[in-house]
């Protein structure tokens, strides 16, 4: 029996019925075909994650190299290891990322879940991706498992965020997650990038590169024909697979390049057999069965076929074996023949159920079919959003409008294109995302639709405020409210004017801010719009919070929680954003942890980058202030690594700038400038006035003046002191420019937050103790450096030093030794043992589940890591934190920040 | 020509419709004219959560292939090797 139509373990995978081996690859692969050589260690390492997914340990390995390398021929052997020969199997799932123009969300996870018995994974509009990530995590935890995903350098954007999600719980299941692809094929900017940072970083995962064969490999694989090892392994580079093609035709002259060696194989194919090659050529997933019968391929033309070794059959089509084989039969297609043959498989494919929009997009596309390619780009477009992969939902957008007919309505094209700058929102492409929104505003005017137009100039707004770009975002936003209540559009009125009022609240414009909500909070009655109505509270709240009333932060947060409840997301979301960052402004740091430790992953699970980045950067500071450094630039790097938000990047410019400052490590400048430039241009108080204050700490602790202290801070903290919600920051600028003599005087106390009033007043102890009690060590440090008195003074540097604040700590020591201070604490030769500040987010949330008494046990199960891993992280935890136990940790979890 | 038997598991079988009956009698019937080898479909029987067929084709490879071209599971294959009846007893050996 031929292979191409031979049965047995392929069957189940043609039927959809799960079978025991579904992960084997049907046809008959290479890996039969050859012996691996020179693959003795890589495969040793791929056996060892399977014998310990085995035995219930997870870890992965992903394999990396050219096309031809033999990364899957290496994988199926490791997964027929895994399936065979053992009396006890185990499950091996395979997925596989297809060479489509725009992939297929979801793409490799659809085969997983269909043969892990999951059914469609997005089952309707309402479905939660974190319920899809919890399915398919609990369906992999449940036995031991060998989960394969081939190709990574095709991937969708979704299936990334699931792998990263498993590879994140690799600890904790009973798997061995294998991935392939060609590492020169994954940019800088690819989607999969963050991942292969995974492999690179989580315990338990690790990265094989394959190189290609030796003169002495290929050797082997041509031993026994009369072909020269030397001269083969010059052609071909050591290329396993066009190694392992020359080696099928020893007797044939030795060909140029791969795809001759391929080619030659279809020497004696009949012109009719061979287009049915390019067809599959054509068809980069796969050329389904289903559709034979309408393409009119019928058995015996298969038969034939199966002579040149070049195809298979898996995930029900029919296949390439390799894709160098697929690329150097398409390469045979004439341009003009291109088109044809795509529009063939579109109809073909049209037949069939369920519809794959993206794979029709693909198609039409390339038939030159513009309306089916606009038509299905919408479908995909849909389904990418529903399975949370922007990046392909952008690019759908993009081929929609590419091919939307003439006739479209302006109307139709505006709706178009607002949903595209949407969704580039969503993947942090604000100048499009704003370009695009504003190539809407002579649509709507076209289509004479005023509640259009007011509506995009709104939403120009708020991607303008997240783009940093401020004054943009005020004239829009103003815009919007203009046009809205000229033309009559009440509703896109007082939303416009609620975006106002937040944008007024930012800037602590609490006049304007009030006049703005209570606008919209009318409108919002009128047409009983309830979050309409949430939102012009949440900003009434807020400023009535920053001004300093106590009982405002419970109304706030019950504000926040009727917005969840109700189902605004954004909403809700942007409430913690703000609530949090209000917290941390305000010093009240274990209300902010709780906030974030609540929302953040609410900003993961629905899905709203703008609240993530904006309270990652958040937790940052706040880690910041708490003294936990190597958090704070986790977090940091975090958000600036991603492509953050320019508007919540300010924060972790000022983490690195004042972390490296401190410690007298790594660049400062860069980073201060960069916070400097986003505080000019957003020009909020509460954001200037701690930059200049980073500023002014770099001027005092280098000596180097800088006019931006000299000039602008002094002007600034005379300017906006008294101002409400401005306490914390004139406190924190004042006490800079006093240590450096820039003004002679602290701002009236009315002006000052209670410690910096205490500070002022020369009750330094006092205020030092508040910030104890705060959990905020380097301002206390710094409060007892003022202090007149020695002791303190001296104490002060051991709080510095403690700190890894070195470089400030060596600014005090000489500032003792000048004021002529007998006991100068030494500075400490290396970093001392205990180093609170060098715990990493991991260990704080081990830390706090130990503060709260969990076992190891139980710590493993809250954080998806193993017993073993917990163990190790505890260890780490009470090292660094110089404790001798966990019930030390317990006892002292107040102090130390853990309750 | 063989004759196989061939089970098919369709969860809900017995609730298919005679319309849902027809649609994949329109499938199997195309995929069979697609074939380009003798093939016949002779019958099908519906029974729980089941369908048994039995095809006439030159090899089991056939059989395979108008499932996958049909999208039809085919859990098991069987060579019929022999059919009898009622009508049997008549050729009994004692005569």
């Amino acid at each position: 029996m031929s292979a191409l139509v031979e049965f047995g373990v392929e069957f189940g995978a043609v039927t959809g019925v799960a079978i025991s081996d579904l992960g084997a690859r049907p046809d008959r692969s290479y890996a039969g075909d050859v012996h691996i050589l020179e693959r003795d260690r890589e495969l040793a390492a791929l056996r060892a994650a399977v014998a310990a997914a085995r035995a219930g340990q997870g870890g992965g390995v992903a394999v990396t190299g050219d096309a031809g390398t033999g990364k899957s021929t290496l994988v199926e052997s490791a997964c027929a290891d895994a399936s065979g020969a053992s009396d006890r199997q185990l499950r091996v799932l395979r997925g596989v990322c297809d060479p489509l123009q725009t992939p297929r969300p979801l793409g490799p996870f659809r085969d997983i879940a269909g043969a892990a018995g999951l059914g469609p994974l997005l089952r309707d509009d309402d479905t939660l991706l974190a319920d899809v990530y919890e399915q398919l995590y609990e369906a992999l935890r449940a036995e031991p498992t060998v989960l394969v995903v081939e190709d990574l350098h095709w991937i969708d954007a979704a299936s990334v965020d699931v792998l990263r999600f498993l590879a994140r719980r690799v600890d904790s299941m009973p798997i061995a997650l294998l991935v392939t692809y060609r590492d020169h094929e994954i940019g800088p900017r690819h989607s999969a990038r963050p991942l292969l940072g995974d492999f690179a970083r989580i315990e338990g995962l690790s990265s094989l590169h394959l190189d290609p064969l030796s003169v002495e490999g290929v050797k082997a694989l041509v031993d026994g024909t009369s072909l020269d090892p030397q001269r083969v392994h010059e052609l071909t580079g050591g290329n396993p697979f066009f190694v392992t093609e020359v080696a099928k035709d020893p007797d044939r002259p030795l060909p140029a390049s791969v795809r001759d060696a391929v080619l030659a194989r279809t020497a004696d194919v009949a012109v009719e057999d061979f287009e049915v090659l390019q067809l599959v050529a054509t068809a980069p997933d796969r050329l389904d069965d289903r559709t034979l019968p309408a393409l009119g391929v019928d058995l015996p033309t298969l038969r034939r076929l199966d002579g040149t070794g070049l195809l298979g059959r898996t995930r029900g089509g029919l296949v390439f074996r390799h894709e160098l084989a697929r690329q150097a039969v398409e390469s045979t297609i004439p341009p003009g023949g291109v088109a044809r043959l795509h529009a063939r498989l579109l109809t073909a494919l049209e037949m069939i159920e369920p519809r794959e929009p993206a794979v029709l997009t693909h198609h039409a596309v390339a038939a030159r079919d513009s309306t089916r390619a606009a038509r299905y780009a919408r479908d995909a477009a849909a389904e990418a959003i529903r399975a949370g992969s922007h990046s392909e939902a952008v690019a759908f957008f993009r081929i929609a409008l590419d091919h939307v007919h003439e006739a479209t309505t302006p109307g139709e094209r505006a709706d178009l294109l607002q949903r595209l700058s949407f969704e580039q929102y969503m993947t942090s492409q604000l100048a499009d995302a704003i370009d695009n929104v504003r190539a809407t505003f002579p649509l709507w005017q076209r289509a004479e639709n005023p509640a259009g137009l007011a509506a995009a100039h709104d939403t120009a707004a708020i991607f303008e405020y997240y783009n940093a770009r401020r004054v943009h975002a005020e004239a829009h936003a103003d815009r919007a409210a203009g046009i809205a209540d000229r033309s009559g559009a009440d509703l896109a009125f007082g939303v416009a004017r609620s975006t106002r009022g937040l944008l007024a609240y930012m800037r602590s414009e609490v006049d304007l801010a009030l006049r703005c909500s209570t606008d919209a909070a009318r409108i919002a009655d009128e047409h009983e719009f309830a979050p309409l109505a949430i939102k012009a509270e949440f900003v009434r709240t807020l400023v009535e919070l920053a001004g300093g009333s106590v009982e405002a932060r419970a109304r706030l947060s019950d504000q926040v929680e009727t917005a969840r409840a109700e189902g605004f997301d954004e909403l809700a979301s942007t409430g913690y954003s703000q609530m949090s960052s209000l917290d941390v402004e305000q010093r009240r740091f274990r209300a902010a942890e709780h906030v974030l430790d609540e929302s953040l992953p609410f900003t993961v699970e629905r899905d709203i980058p703008i609240c993530r980045h904006w309270q990652t950067s958040v937790r940052s500071r706040l880690r910041f202030n708490q003294g936990r450094w190597n958090a704070a630039l986790e977090d940091a790097d975090h958000v600036l690594d991603e492509d953050g938000m320019p508007l919540a990047t300010v924060w972790p410019n000022l983490v690195r700038a004042l972390v490296a400052l401190r410690r007298g490590s790594g660049p400062v400048l860069v980073h201060l400038d960069a916070a400097w430039a986003l505080a000019r241009q957003i020009d909020e108080p509460l954001r200037t006035l701690p930059v200049l204050a980073a500023l002014a700490e770099q001027m005092w602790m280098t000596g180097v003046a800088d006019p931006r202290v000299t000039d602008d801070a002094v002007r600034e903290l005379d300017r906006l002191a008294g101002s409400p919600g401005t306490e914390w920051g004139v406190g924190e600028l004042a006490a800079w420019l006093l240590r450096l003599g820039l003004i002679t005087e602290p701002p009236d106390a009315a002006a000052l937050a209670e410690p910096y009033r205490a500070a002022f007043a020369g009750r330094h102890a006092d205020a030092a103790a508040w910030w104890r009690q705060a959990g905020e060590p380097f301002a206390e440090a710094m409060t007892l450096g003022d202090a007149p008195d020695p002791d303190l003074r001296t104490r002060a540097v051991e709080l510095l030093d403690s700190l890894g604040a070195v470089a400030t700590a060596d600014r005090q020591r000489v500032a003792l030794r000048r004021d002529g201070i007998a006991q100068v604490p030494t500075r400490p030769r290396a970093q001392t043992r205990a180093n609170p500040a060098g715990l990493t987010n991991r260990q704080l949330d081990v830390a706090k589940l130990v503060a709260r008494g969990f076992t190891n046990a139980e710590i493993a199960t809250r954080l998806y890591i193993s017993i073993r891993t917990a163990d190790h992280h505890v260890s780490a935890v009470l090292t660094k934190l110089g404790l001798p136990n966990r019930r030390a940790v317990v006892v002292r979890a107040d102090e130390l920040g853990l309750s | 020509m063989p004759r196989f038997l061939i089970e098919r598991e369709i969860e809900g079988a017995s609730d298919l419709t005679l319309a849902d009956l027809a649609k994949i009698a329109q499938t199997s019937n195309d995929v069979v004219e697609s074939l380009g080898v003798p093939y016949t479909w002779v019958k099908s029987y519906v029974a729980g959560d089941k369908i048994y067929c039995v095809h006439e084709a030159e090899d089991a490879e056939a059989v395979v292939e108008h499932a996958r071209r049909g999208g039809f599971p085919a859990n098991r294959i069987s060579v019929i090797a022999n059919e009898f009846g009622p009508e049997t007893a008549s050729h009994s050996a004692a005569r």
